[in-house]
Parts: structure tokens; C-alpha cells; sequence
């Protein structure tokens, strides 16, 4: 059915997203447990924590995107 | 009371979501035979560039929904400061609790002086994403139909939009980078002035301090080769970083439309709201980083 063109790229499609999410997801378990930490240090400075925890959180998941457009560039475009 | 009808009203969100995933697509796959009528929704089919409604025009359809949205901006912020009061009320007040939040966080990162000039950029362009992103959440946008393709469609999806607010914000950092310091500022790129000392001290003969300055010579113009590069990228990563979030939510909620037809669908619906306040807020804020960065840099 088909090609094995189709396979290699279905292949890379798979490898892409799942080793590109790898990192970010080890990288987002250690900003949250970096900002538990402090927040269980510092209680009054939720606020702050929260805020940054979460750009910090949008940069780490960043990395993830790119690997999720190549994923659908493979898939969709190639 | 209270807790009776929350109790019932997780049991009917639980008994639709799973009568949905059975009676759907992948449950049809699942027990075999045809989905439910009511769940059977069309695979998806998510398309990178943006369509044309109008044959013939260059007009896409990301381009009228972004039209859209500066539409909406502007009145609201026209009808906002329309008749404005001393004591602010109703959506006066709104407007400048939006103006005055983004100000103060602009004023705290920037100063004073630089903080005013950054502002205009850096609200603009969040307003824009935040706009484009939330006014493609309201239901029914993308199903307007025009010539057999959709009318509207979120404008930040199409990779023109975050690019070209990628090279505004690039230029403009880089422009507020020459305002603040003049030509010095090219040294941040180009800094071959260590090497020409490291080397002139070498040709007259101080062999030993013109090796050392040599070497951090080769080391400063390496760094800023290293700054170029980052510069460029970072305008890259602007583009990406948008459009590819924006994209994968499209995706992931027309994915969760077709595998669990009801109720599920809601929760993601409900982190596109959050995650388009989360790239506007980083993608002005950024700007807003990289501007400060560029006005402060070498000091």
C-alpha cells in the first residue's frame, strides 16, 4: 500500500514529536518543582512564583512546538 | 443542595463523554460498524496556509479575521476614551485598567524615559495576538463558509502574521539599540577592537601580552559573531514560537472534537483561552526583554 518514502516519513514524524518532548517535559517537572519549592520556602510570594513559573513554563513548552511543527510538516506538508 | 446538583451535573458530564467516545468515530472503530449520527464528525484536515475565500483576490482568510480584530481593539478602546470622566466608570474603566497594568509592568522592566517608548510596541502587539487569539474562540468563527472555504480563521495560525510582527519587533529593538547608543552599538557585533590592540602589541614586539591579546581578541570577535547569530534567531523563534502554538491548538482541539465529541472538547477549549493570553503576554514581553536588553547592553 505504501511507499516506503511514506513509512520513513510517518517514522520521523513519530520520533520527532516524541523525543522533541522529552526534554521539555523533564525541563517543565523541574521548573515545577523548583517553584513548589519556593513556594513552600516563601508562601506570601505566590503571586510572583505563579507568574513566572509560567513564562518559564511557556519557554520550556516552546521547544516542544518546534518539535510538533516538524512532526506536521512530515506529515501533512512533506 | 449545592452538592447534589454538582454530583448530578458530573454524572451527566461523565455519562456524555463516554456515550460520545463510544458513539463516535473511534468508538465506531472500536466495536466495529458506523459511528452515531449526531457523533460522527469529520476527520480532521488541518491546513497550513491560509485559504483564499475570494477567487481571484489576495485576500486570505487569516487576513480579514485579523482585519477583524483591530476592528475590535480599536472600538473598544474608541468607545472606552469616547467621553472620558475624571472618575472612570463602566468600560472607561476597563480601558485603563488594561493600560494602566501593561504601563506599570512596561515602567517597572524599562525605567521611565524608555519604558514610554517601548510601550506603544510592546501593547500593540500584545493586544494584537490576544485579540486574534481569543476572537477565534468565539463559537461558530471558523464555520462562516465562503466560496466552499472558511471566511474567518485565527490569524495567528497563519505563519505571514507572527513573522511580520517578528521583523517589526526586530527592527525596532534594534533601532532603539542605535538611539541609545549611537554607533558604539555596532560593537556588540562586529567588536574587532581587542584583536587589532592584541595584534598591534604583538608586531611590536611584547610577545607575550600580544598572544593574550590576540587569543581574547579572537574571543570577542567570536562573541560577537555569537550576538548576530542570536539576533537573527530570536526573530525566528518569535515566528515559531506563535504560530506554533497557535497551530498545535487548532490541531489538538479539532482532534479532541473528533475522538470524544462532547464535553471533552471544553477543557481544551478552555487552555486556548489560557495559552493565547500566555503567548500575548510573551511575546510583548519579550519585545519589551530584548528592548531593554539592547538599550542597556555593553554597560
Amino acid at each position: 500500500m505504501e511507499t516506503w518514502t511514506d513509512v520513513a516519513r510517518l517514522i520521523g514524524a513519530g520520533l520527532a514529536i516524541g523525543l522533541g518532548a522529552l526534554g521539555p517535559g523533564i525541563g517543565i517537572g523541574v521548573l515545577g518543582m523548583g517553584a513548589m519549592s519556593a513556594l513552600g520556602r516563601n508562601p506570601e510570594a505566590r503571586g510572583a512564583i505563579m507568574t513566572n513559573m509560567i513564562l518559564a513554563i511557556a519557554f520550556a513548552e516552546a521547544v516542544a512546538i518546534y518539535a510538533l511543527i516538524v512532526a506536521i510538516l512530515l506529515i501533512f506538508v512533506a | 443542595m449545592a452538592k447534589k446538583v454538582m454530583l448530578t451535573l458530573a454524572v451527566v458530564f461523565l455519562v456524555l463523554t463516554v456515550v460520545s467516545f463510544i458513539g463516535g468515530s473511534v468508538g465506531a472503530m472500536i466495536r466495529g460498524g458506523e459511528p452515531l449520527s449526531i457523533f460522527a464528525v469529520p476527520p480532521p484536515h488541518p491546513q497550513l496556509p491560509a485559504e483564499h475565500p475570494f477567487p481571484g483576490l489576495p485576500i486570505t482568510n487569516t487576513m480579514i479575521a485579523s482585519w477583524l480584530s483591530m476592528l475590535v481593539i480599536f472600538g473598544l478602546f474608541f468607545i472606552g476614551t469616547r467621553r472620558m470622566k475624571l472618575v472612570p466608570r463602566g468600560l472607561q474603566n476597563f480601558v485603563e485598567f488594561i493600560y494602566e497594568t501593561v504601563a506599570n509592568f512596561v515602567e517597572d522592566a524599562a525605567g521611565k524615559e524608555w519604558g514610554r517608548r517601548f510601550l506603544p510596541l510592546c501593547f500593540t502587539i500584545f493586544l494584537f495576538v490576544l485579540a486574534n487569539a481569543w476572537i477565534n474562540l468565539i463559537p461558530g468563527f471558523e464555520t462562516v463558509k465562503m466560496n466552499g472555504e472558511p471566511l474567518l480563521r485565527n490569524a495567528n495560525t497563519d505563519i505571514n502574521v507572527p513573522l511580520m510582527l517578528a521583523i517589526v519587533a526586530f527592527i525596532s529593538i534594534e533601532y532603539w539599540g542605535f538611539k541609545a547608543k549611537g554607533t558604539p552599538y555596532l560593537e556588540t557585533f562586529f567588536n574587532f577592537k581587542p584583536l587589532g590592540a592584541g595584534l598591534k602589541a604583538l608586531f611590536t614586539g611584547k610577545i607575550k601580552a600580544g598572544f593574550s591579546g590576540v587569543f581574547n581578541g579572537i574571543i570577542f570577535a567570536f562573541v560577537g559573531m555569537l550576538e548576530t547569530l542570536s539576533h537573527l534567531i530570536r526573530m525566528v523563534s518569535f515566528t515559531f514560537r506563535l504560530f506554533g502554538n497557535m497551530t498545535a491548538g487548532m490541531i489538538l482541539v479539532m482532534i479532541m472534537l473528533f475522538l470524544v465529541p462532547l464535553v471533552a472538547p471544553a477543557a481544551f477549549y478552555g487552555l486556548e483561552a489560557f495559552f493565547g493570553f500566555v503567548q500575548a503576554m510573551i511575546f510583548g514581553g519579550l519585545t519589551l526583554g530584548f528592548a531593554c536588553a539592547a538599550v542597556m547592553a555593553g554597560e
